[in-house]
Formats: C-alpha cells, sequence, structure tokens
C-alpha cells in the first residue's frame, strides 16, 4: 500500500513526470533554438515559466463556469499522469500491467484533447471557441492513423499489454524492422495530438491568439502548461516501449535507456518543429486522411499477413 | 520590513526570469512595430533572457507598447492593460510613446503612453533600434532585481 502510494505520488509518478516533463521541455526549446542558429534559454527556464505562472494573479472571466473552468487545468494533468503509471519505464514491466492497458493509455491521452476543447468552448471567446473546434477537427484526423499505428505492432506480438509487446519484441528484436512504417505514421500523429508545429493550428498565436487557452491565466495555465509538458513525456515513452524494444535487465541500466529513448523521440520531434512551418487544418485533415490512414492500414495488413508466416 | 519567505523570493526569482511579452501597436507609424518584430528574431534571441511572444494579454507580463496613443486606441489600450493578470509592465517604444514624438498636439492624439497607462520604461528613437529595446529590457529586470533586494535587506 505504502508502496503503491509512493509509486504513484513520488517515483514514477507525480513528482518524477513533473522534474522530467520540466526537463524535457528545455532540451525540446533549446534544441528548437540551437537548430535556428541561437543561444536558447537558460536550463531552469521552464521551473522559472511554472513558478511564475503559479505566482501570478489568476483570472477568472465574469460569465464562466467557474468549477468547471477551475477543474479542466487539474482533469488534463491526472488524465496524464494516470496514463504514464501504465507505460514501462527501467524494465518490461510497467507498475501495474494488465491485458489491455494499451487501450487504456491511449483513451488516457485522448482526454487532454477533450479538456481543451471545453477550454475553449466554455471560455466564452471568440478565439477559444476557434481553437477548440479545430483541436476536435484534428483530434478526428490524427487519432484514427494514431491509433491504428500504435496497435499494428501489437497484433504482430498478439498482446493488447504494453509489457507484453515489450517482452515479444525484446525476444524477436528483428520485427520491429517490419514496423517501420507505423513509427513513422505514429511520429506525425504525435505532433497532431501534442498540437506542435506543423500541427499547432489549434493554438496558433499568430492567428486565434492561443486557441482553448486564451482566457486561462496564472495557476490554472500553469497546470495546463504542465499538463503538455507531461503529455510529451507519456508520449515518448510509449512511443520507445513499442517501437525501441531495448530494455535491460537492471533497473538503473534499464532507466538510462529509457531517458537516452525518449531523447530521440524529442529531437526527431523537435527537427520537425524547426524545419516545418504551420498547414492550415484543412490541409492538415487532408493529409492524415490521404496519406497517414492508409499507410496505417497497410501496416495493419502486412501484420496480419506476416503473423500467418513468420514463426513466432 | 518583514523578511520574506523563500517562496515568495523564488517568486521573485522566477519574473525576472520570464518576462513574457505582448506586442501592441496604440498608434505607430509602423516603424517601431518593425523594429519590435526585428528584436524578436533568432538574431536577437530574446529567448535568452526568457522572453515569448504571447498572443494574448491573459498571458503576458510585459506590454510592449508603440506609437502614440490616438483617441480611436485609447480605450483599446486600457483595456488590454487591464486584461493583463497582476505583476504588470509597460514599455513605451519610440519617441512617440514615450512623448508622442511628432504627433505631440495633434488633434487626434492622447500622448505619450503614460497619459493612460503607468509606464515602467521609456525607449526613445525614432524608431528604436532593437538593441535599444533588449537594453531596456534588460534593465527592467535588473531595476526590478535591485527593488526586491532593497526590500529584503
Ligand atoms: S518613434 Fe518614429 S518610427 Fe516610432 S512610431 Fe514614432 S514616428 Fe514611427
Amino acid at each position: 500500500m505504502a508502496l503503491a502510494i509512493f509509486n504513484i505520488l513520488v517515483f514514477p509518478g507525480f513528482l518524477f513526470l513533473s522534474v522530467y516533463a520540466l526537463a524535457l521541455e528545455y532540451v525540446d526549446r533549446k534544441m528548437y533554438a540551437r537548430l535556428q542558429n541561437r543561444k536558447g534559454p537558460p536550463w531552469f527556464q521552464p521551473l522559472a515559466d511554472f513558478i511564475k505562472l503559479l505566482g501570478k494573479e489568476t483570472i477568472i472571466p465574469a460569465d464562466v463556469d467557474k468549477p468547471v473552468f477551475k477543474l479542466l487545468p487539474v482533469f488534463t494533468l491526472a488524465a496524464v499522469t494516470s496514463a504514464f503509471l501504465y507505460v514501462p519505464i527501467w524494465g518490461t514491466n510497467s507498475l501495474f500491467p494488465f491485458e489491455g492497458d494499451l487501450i487504456v493509455v491511449l483513451y488516457l491521452l485522448t482526454i487532454p484533447t477533450l479538456t481543451f476543447f471545453l477550454a475553449g468552448w466554455l471560455s466564452n471567446s471568440l478565439y477559444g471557441a476557434i481553437g477548440s473546434v479545430r483541436t476536435v477537427t484534428q483530434l478526428f484526423s490524427y487519432e484514427v492513423p494514431l491509433f491504428m499505428a500504435l496497435l499494428s505492432p501489437a497484433i504482430l506480438a498478439d498482446t493488447w499489454k504494453i509489457s507484453g509487446m515489450a517482452e515479444f519484441y525484446q525476444a524477436h528484436p528483428l520485427y520491429i524492422l517490419l514496423n517501420l512504417p507505423a513509427f513513422i505514421v505514429a511520429i506525425i500523429a504525435i505532433q497532431g495530438k501534442l498540437e506542435r508545429v506543423p500541427f499547432d493550428s489549434p493554438e496558433a498565436e499568430t492567428e486565434i491568439v492561443a486557441g482553448s487557452f486564451v482566457e486561462y491565466s496564472g495557476r490554472l495555465f500553469a497546470i495546463f502548461r504542465m499538463a503538455i509538458a507531461a503529455e510529451l513525456v507519456v508520449v515518448a515513452s510509449l512511443a520507445g516501449a513499442i517501437f525501441f524494444p531495448v530494455f535491460a535487465a537492471n533497473p538503473w541500466l534499464g532507466f538510462l535507456i529509457y531517458l537516452l529513448k525518449t531523447l530521440i523521440i524529442v529531437a526527431i520531434l523537435a527537427v520537425f518543429k524547426s524545419i516545418m512551418a504551420r498547414i492550415r487544418i484543412d490541409q492538415m485533415v487532408m493529409f492524415c486522411w490521404r496519406y497517414l490512414a492508409p499507410l496505417a492500414i497497410l501496416q495493419i495488413i502486412i501484420n496480419l499477413l506476416l503473423k500467418g508466416v513468420l514463426p513466432i | 520590513m518583514a523578511k520574506r519567505n523563500i517562496i515568495e523570493k523564488a517568486i521573485d526569482w522566477s519574473r525576472r526570469k520570464s518576462p513574457w511579452i505582448i506586442h501592441f501597436n496604440a498608434g505607430a507609424c509602423n516603424g517601431c512595430d518593425i523594429e519590435v518584430v526585428d528584436a524578436l528574431t533568432p538574431r536577437y534571441d530574446v529567448e535568452r533572457f526568457g522572453m515569448l511572444l504571447k498572443g494574448t494579454p491573459r498571458h503576458a507580463d510585459v506590454l510592449v507598447c508603440t506609437g502614440a496613443v490616438t483617441l480611436q486606441t485609447r480605450d483599446r489600450l486600457k483595456r488590454i492593460y487591464e486584461q493583463m493578470p497582476e505583476p504588470k509592465f509597460v514599455l513605451a517604444v519610440g519617441t512617440c510613446a514615450c512623448s508622442g514624438g511628432i504627433f505631440e498636439d495633434c488633434y487626434c492624439v492622447s500622448g505619450g503612453m503614460d497619459t493612460v497607462v503607468p509606464v515602467s520604461a521609456y525607449i526613445p528613437g525614432c524608431a528604436a533600434r532593437p538593441e535599444a529595446i533588449l537594453d531596456a529590457v534588460v534593465k527592467l529586470l535588473t531595476s526590478l532585481e535591485k527593488s526586491q533586494k532593497a526590500i529584503d535587506n
């Protein structure tokens, strides 16, 4: 009982996730800056931003639903943190593995998108409303390819359990090469999920000021930012566990490998962020349904066929 | 003066390290706005000081304002200022924002920025150079640090 509470609150739960989220946000921003040939923020920048927002005045607009408005950021952070508990970190096993946890993690990761929608919609601002409609439109286009891309390795491994998949691919390391199309689809769809460039039209600051978060300030916005940074960690860990099946028996070594895997994924995302420009929401929908979804379906078909052929 | 505890000190520190800005044109000829935008390019790298450009006043700490305040924008400027959460600062960029500049005494102009909102730092120049803008921000943050230290001692 005490160990479970420690696991949930400190490691690898809430506290570790928050610290690592700030660290990865720094890595992301620093890499982005270096790729633009500038010096970039100092190492404490995400922490300073977070503390500053916590210490600022929190303005709640007069005509919003106050309890929901205050609850949404907390809800987002809670969903992301619970998803993190089911992702393997130092070995092939997560904290509480069970058959079907892959689906649970994917659904918990959908909750932030829905709370972003509600946040924008409820804040009674035109920009917020446009931002939230775009958030949901985007959800419908990247979610299907993302699910298919993460589930097709599961088809080959014949399990819905993330740790089961990890064990399978550790036993058959070469099979992971078959999932290369799924990895490409997942990396692209992840950028839609995290609302990063080039799919950041839901919060495009140059056209609709800040999208869903336009009315959020101070403490509530700090929690939102933390949740977004934590979502990056969870998604990177999930993709690392599924597509880079390198695990070690030694927990320390395993933890180092985990850090390396997430850093690689964040590096890929940072490179995309610096070489791309924002694309319009209709172009995004078009791209996802025309190219990503067929590629993901192709991967599923390949994996289904291979399953009958390959020795497992 | 009572000694402040570590949390208040941490908040003071973070305020100096992460000034997020919002840019507002209150009636500038656009010369100063180009210079503000120039200061935000990778060449000058304001993220070194933790500065980020924000679109909404709700997220911003520093209102970077250009131009003499026209009667048309006066109420809007006030409104943007009031929409920002405390604590907040105003930078007046360009001679027009400092005093009215060449638009002084014009029939449609209420004068410098300080006729409408309290200003923390004035940056003269027609137009103010990006280096001058960065210098002003750093000076503002240093003076903030000094006054915070003065409260401590
Ligand atoms: S100071 Fe000069 S450049 Fe700036 S707004 Fe006034 S006239 Fe234009």
